[in-house]
């Protein structure tokens, strides 16, 4: 068995192989960073980071100061401890999951993923099979079961277009990372002016480079934003966001959607289911599949019924306590 | 197959949209649109009782009593799933069981592969409610919910729940928003629908008039009840001219409305009940009487050695539908009128209180009727002295009333204002924090607040719940408690978290009653928070021994005798 144990509040380190998954420890030769989201990338600046270089440039436009490598998909990085292959984990862009075949067996660490993938990103692919399994369950209850993808691109489209239509501005709210830059993407055939969010918008170049559309945005400007889509994460509005424009409609895009009460915590006009994580039903599914001897559960307030699941399908399974952070 | 109009599909999708919809008048007339397609009278009575009512109109105060935990647990067995393992960490999540439902049915395979919807009408759906409401035992319930459920989509299933509660939907659409639909719908003046409905009581009749054009239809009748006015505090609405009021003693007893033309009697309770049969003695002293047709207001109060007696004792007479001899002898009741409403065959609830008083006076003095004394009280200080008198006599302080304000049925302005002494208070520790639902979603505001027993041979535990309390804190107050809260945490049942006794909590209360089925064998009424007692420890909480002292206090607190300046004449 591979040992490992946890680095900081939601890092992983091998001590057998020298590895650490999104974190940092002082004896690791090799970090792997699954995606740059704030939970899951490291700040040591005496990291050295193996990701994509999606992921790598994103992590330095905000604030990633250590050494790092590009590691691209199916192009395994191979020590006489190891071999390490990242796949694409349909998360975000540039998201990956970590497989990591020893002698000891093979390990699938999945980082934060959605299968079937975001449009947004690389796409989803996965090992066949893997020994163990360490899984995020951040949507680890049966009360949410996604839409297809069709349907929430054509509530996002409906929603801008009828507004703009009855003379309103379109708010979608969504994470400055991923999610905003996935409603651009689907907004795009569109081919509306959009204005982003500050903290979104330097980070829409990335997304530039590698190729995905995100039609024709402008960073948010208040005096001119008025009529166009606008696109920013679900705290702007109460500091001040469009507060100059009284007709508009606000959109809340987030898996956290799908609870009812969101509408009222957030007074927003549309909730729209739109996850970047598989739901519960997909989360069972791919354990399955993948078949491993052991599923490490982490990032869930609710390990309990995903592992009473598991047990049901005969998977060994134990909860790996790794601290998510807040996100919408 | 005869096709369905207004099936309770189509009701439940409409509430789902006006759900989904934030302006107001949108949802109004989102509402108004569904209202008009609906042909059918009975149909359509449904559907506003549904969305502004419940399964049952308010006027039958009938319930089904299917609590949140036999819905729950149906569901669970529904969809397979464990009850305490799955379906709580799951309301937990979403602050609503049925909203959980909901998904669940939805999403779990199972339970879809048991359900095969089929439209039904709301009489049908009414049909269930009335077999639900027959119904005592759990498993019975259950059954019958699975039945139902099978043949609804999840959207039916998560409102027939509510609407099965009595309570709001929580779609941001209250009775105001119905009678304004109705006003819409058949192009009615809003202000006569408001009229009408509180006339009658009910959405349902209010609907049919409307559609038939025959609102002005609705009048005040002799034996239906008529929604009571109410007062607000006082605090809350500043009096600046006492000389625009009059004042009354305010009895600590039960509201009532009474009937009376000759020798037929009815009396009925403030939530517009008949309890006609729970008071013979008050019957039989109007019948004896033979009064012309009338309709008094007031308030029934165990009456004995012209002593007003305290509510415990009035109490014991409430829940009983047809005392015996001993329960009377023991606990005479009396009525005490301060309002008519009708009288000389017309109802004169739009006459000033001054005039209505002046008929009420004459009626009671020829017919030896028990009426409030009313005085002026033209100074604050007068306004204590009348006030502490009123203690004395044993009630609960004063009534402030308009005399130039008429009858305003169903209301609660300031056009009453009661001058009420808190009971008491107790410095109790919180035991359990329950987390709330909808807008309170996501935070603990309800708390569960015990007292000690720690030095009490009768029990093994150091503290015993006493009482449960929701608001009078503020916004920050609740999210410092919150933050406290998590840290004292060491149980999870749900969306009810136990706690470490530390936190202490003063609360106030209108009274102290005994209620056998406790732990404590006592409630309070009202509770609510009065302070947050950072200060305070678990050894600084009140015991049992000083809720049983306050009790047996005010039992036995010597009342004033009513032969001296009397709250009421006789």
């Amino acid at each position: 068995m591979l040992r490992f144990q946890k680095t900081g509040y939601h890092g992983l380190y091998f001590p057998d192989l020298g590895i650490a998954l999104d974190g940092y420890h002082p004896e690791s030769d090799y970090v792997f960073v699954s995606h740059a989201h704030a939970d899951h990338m490291p700040r040591n600046r005496s990291t050295s980071a193996f990701a994509t270089s999606a992921t790598i440039d994103l992590m330095k436009l905000r604030g990633y100061r250590g050494e790092a490598t590009a590691l691209e998909f199916g192009n395994p990085l191979e020590t006489d401890r190891f071999k390490a292959t990242l796949y694409p984990a349909g998360h975000i862009l540039g998201s990956a999951m970590v497989f990591l075949e020893t002698d000891e067996g093979s390990l699938l660490y999945t980082g934060d993923y959605k299968t079937p993938p975001s449009p947004a990103s690389e796409g989803f692919e996965t090992p066949e099979t893997a020994d163990f399994l360490i899984t995020e369950a951040t949507f680890g209850l049966p009360i949410y079961r996604w839409k297809p993808i069709d349907e929430l691109v054509e509530e996002i489209k409906t929603f801008a277009t009828n507004s703009l239509n009855n003379g309103f501005t379109p708010v979608f709210l969504g994470y400055n990372l991923g999610k905003a830059q996935e409603i651009l993407h689907i907004l795009a055939p569109l081919r509306l002016p959009a204005m982003i969010h500050g903290a979104g918008y330097k980070l829409c170049k990335v997304y530039d480079d590698h190729n995905i559309d995100l039609g024709s945005y402008s960073a948010y400007d208040r005096d001119s934003c008025e009529g166009q889509i606008l696109v920013a994460p679900s705290s702007a509005l109460s500091n001040g966001f469009a507060s100059n424009v009284s007709r508009k409609k606000v959109a809340y895009c987030s898996g956290w959607a799908a609870n009812e009460s969101r509408r009222t915590q957030l007074t927003a006009h549309k909730l729209i289911p739109l996850s970047d994580h598989l739901d519960f039903f997909e989360l069972i599914r791919f354990c399955k599949e993948l078949s491993p001897k052991k599923v490490f559960i982490t990032h869930t307030p609710n390990p309990d019924v995903v592992q009473h699941y598991l047990d049901n399908e005969g998977i060994e399974s134990s909860f790996l306590d790794l601290e998510a952070e807040p996100k919408d | 197959m005869h096709e369905i109009h207004s099936s309770f599909r189509a009701l439940c999708e409409t509430l789902q949209a006006i759900r989904e919809t934030r302006s107001s008048n949108a949802k109004i007339s989102f509402f108004a649109g569904f209202l008009e397609s609906i042909d059918d009278e009975n149909e359509l009575a449904l559907a506003v009782q549904f969305t502004g009512e419940g399964a049952f109109d308010d006027l039958s105060g009938k319930r089904a009593s299917v609590g949140s935990r036999t819905s729950g647990l149906a569901a669970a067995e529904f969809c397979d799933i464990d009850y305490d393992l799955v379906f709580k960490p799951c309301r937990t999540a979403t602050g609503s069981s049925s909203e959980t439902i909901e998904r669940l049915m939805a999403n779990i395979p199972h339970a879809i592969d048991k359900r095969s919807p089929t439209e039904r009408s709301l009489s049908q759906i009414m049909g269930i409610f009335k077999n639900l409401a027959a119904l005592s035992g759990r498993d019975d319930k259950k059954e019958l919910l699975h039945r139902a459920w099978s043949g609804m989509t999840p959207v039916e299933i998560k409102y027939f729940i509510r609407i099965l509660g009595q309570g709001s939907l929580r779609i941001g659409f209250e009775t105001r928003s119905v009678v304004a639909s109705i006003a819409d719908a058949f192009s009615a003046d809003r202000e006569e629908v408001r009229y009408a409905h509180m006339i009658t009581g009910s959405l349902g009749k209010t609907v049919v008039l409307a559609k038939n054009q025959r609102l002005h239809e609705a009048a005040f009748r002799l034996f239906h009840p008529l929604s009571f006015m109410l007062a607000s505090p006082v605090e809350s609405r500043a009096v600046d001219n006492l000389t625009q009021y009059v004042a009354e003693e305010k009895f600590d007893g039960m509201r009532a409305q009474v009937h009376v033309d000759g020798k037929k009697v009815r009396i009925f309770s403030r939530d517009l009940n008949d309890i006609t049969h729970t008071f013979p003695d008050v019957v039989s002293f109007f019948s004896d009487k033979n009064l012309p047709p009338a309709v008094f207001d007031g308030e029934i109060c165990v009456y004995e050695n012209e002593t007003i007696q305290p509510f415990q004792l009035l109490q014991k007479r409430m829940g009983i539908k047809k005392p015996g001899k001993k329960v009377l002898d023991k606990y005479p009741s009396l009525f005490i009128a301060y309002d008519l409403l009708y009288t000389d065959g017309a109802p004169i609830f739009d006459l000033p209180l001054s005039e209505r008083r002046d008929k009420l006076q004459g009626i009671c003095d020829e017919y030896q009727v028990p009426v409030t004394a009313q005085f002026r009280v033209d100074t604050f200080n007068q306004l204590d002295e009348r006030f502490n008198l009123a203690l004395k006599h044993g009630n609960e302080g004063l009534m402030l009333k308009k005399t130039d304000s008429p009858y305003e049925y169903g209301q609660r302005r300031k056009s009453w204002l009661k001058v009420k002494k808190p009971g008491g208070s107790f410095d109790t520790v919180v035991m359990y924090a329950h987390a709330g639902s909808g807008k309170r979603g996501g935070t603990y505001s309800d708390f569960t607040l015990g007292i000690s027993v720690k030095n009490d041979e009768r029990y093994e535990e150091e503290f015993i719940p006493i009482g449960k309390a929701y608001g009078g804190y503020t916004n920050d107050e609740l999210s410092r408690m919150n933050a406290r809260i998590k840290k004292l945490a060491v149980e999870r049942y749900g969306p009810t978290l136990g706690l470490i006794p530390e936190l202490v909590v003063e609360i106030e209360f209108d009274d102290i009653q005994v209620n056998r089925r406790t732990k404590a064998g006592y409630t309070l009424r009202l509770p609510r928070f009065k302070a947050i007692r950072w200060d305070l420890g678990p050894s600084d909480v009140n015991t049992l021994q000083d809720v049983e002292a306050f009790y047996a206090k005010r039992l036995n607190e010597d009342r004033l005798a009513q032969h001296e300046n009397p709250s009421f004449t006789f």
